[in-house]
């Protein structure tokens, strides 16, 4: 995936139509939208806090593949920013109505990347593929798989 | 129980090798701020939290800590990967190459060895928390170090998402810390 600095607020609404009513912007859930909270690494707003004059990079898919990654990955990152918050919130309705359809969302956009680039986890479906698919894409660590 | 999932938390593609960065980037993975010390003091100090919000929470960020350690791993792996023996020797990895060649190895930016001594834990949930608090703004500062060491759109955007993550766990461990005050929990 490439990362370069000019940031750009549009890709919410590019990779994911109709995210808006998802946000409830109250005055105790002030959120980014997943891809700014994803490449920022903060989906509070009143949390975030830039360092000197630095943007988050903005991070632009290559391939189909990239592009499943990148909508699984933001998506993630939102549930798992409303996991820890509702850790210490565990009473905050909208949080946790935010957390279950991004964690909805989160298991649609895992099962749409397994099906076309093999499985992420142990659990996936798609290691019914013969042979063993566990072991047949690339490790994470590696530049390809970014 | 841990699983395992087949991807980073953030991406990570460096196209330039830079075994200078990789020699410091290094101490977040096995410094005493660094992500593995990290994991280990979350992880440790979860079992006595005096209720569910704590248990929660020190495992869930325990739980991203690992991941964050497998971005710094990350890093490392790809700044080496293609350097020549002259490249390491240059850049002072020698004694590195000596004892790991290219393999991955907690150390700090020296080369000292990770140890347990970079966390505590106390089975007081307030001292523990305060280490928590301490332990995530220490390592925002050293990524902050390690950005203004580097020019590499590539290094520079894990790092700043890494120190922003710091910014969060801080937020979270102070509003739980600020609760157990308020509430009189000990």
């Amino acid at each position: 995936m490439n990362q370069n600095f000019a940031f750009n607020d549009m890709m919410d609404s590019v990779l994911l139509p109709g995210i808006g009513p998802l946000m409830p912007n109250d005055e105790n859930l002030n959120l980014f939208g997943p891809y700014e909270g994803f490449i920022k690494g903060n989906l509070f707003k009143d949390l975030y806090q830039q360092y000197k004059n630095y943007q988050p990079a903005k991070l632009t898919p290559n391939s189909e593949r990239e592009e499943l990654l990148l909508n699984l990955d933001q998506i993630s990152f939102a549930a798992h920013e409303l996991n820890l918050y509702l850790d210490i919130h565990p009473e905050d309705r909208k949080a946790l109505a935010l957390f279950n359809q991004y964690r909805k969302m989160e298991n649609d956009a895992m099962n749409a990347y397994e099906v076309k680039y093999g499985p992420l986890t142990t659990k996936s479906d798609a290691l019914e593929a013969y042979p063993w698919a566990w072991e047949g894409t690339v490790w994470p660590w590696e530049k390809e798989a970014n | 129980m841990f699983a395992y999932k087949k991807r980073l938390m953030y991406p990570i593609n460096i196209k330039k090798a830079d075994l200078r960065m990789a020699k410091l980037l290094v101490t977040q993975y096995g410094g005493s701020n660094g992500e593995l010390a990290a994991a280990l003091r979350y992880l440790n100090q979860r079992y006595t939290m005096p209720d569910n919000r704590g248990k929660a929470l020190l495992t869930d960020i325990g739980t991203e800590e690992l991941s964050h350690i497998e971005m710094i791993s990350t890093m490392i792996y790809q700044l080496m990967k293609d350097a020549s023996i002259e490249d390491i020797k240059k850049a002072g990895l020698d004694p590195h190459y000596a004892e790991h060649n290219r393999a991955l190895y907690p150390t700090d930016a020296n080369g000292v060895p990770f140890t347990v001594t970079y966390f505590a834990t106390t089975g007081d949930p307030i001292a523990d928390l305060q280490e928590d608090m301490a332990a995530e703004q220490k390592a925002r500062a050293v990524y902050e170090n390690l950005i203004d060491l580097t020019d590499d759109p590539d290094v520079i955007g894990p790092l700043l998402w890494l120190r922003q993550r710091e910014v969060v766990h801080f937020d979270r461990f102070k509003e739980l810390h600020d609760m157990y005050l308020n509430e009189g929990i000990k």
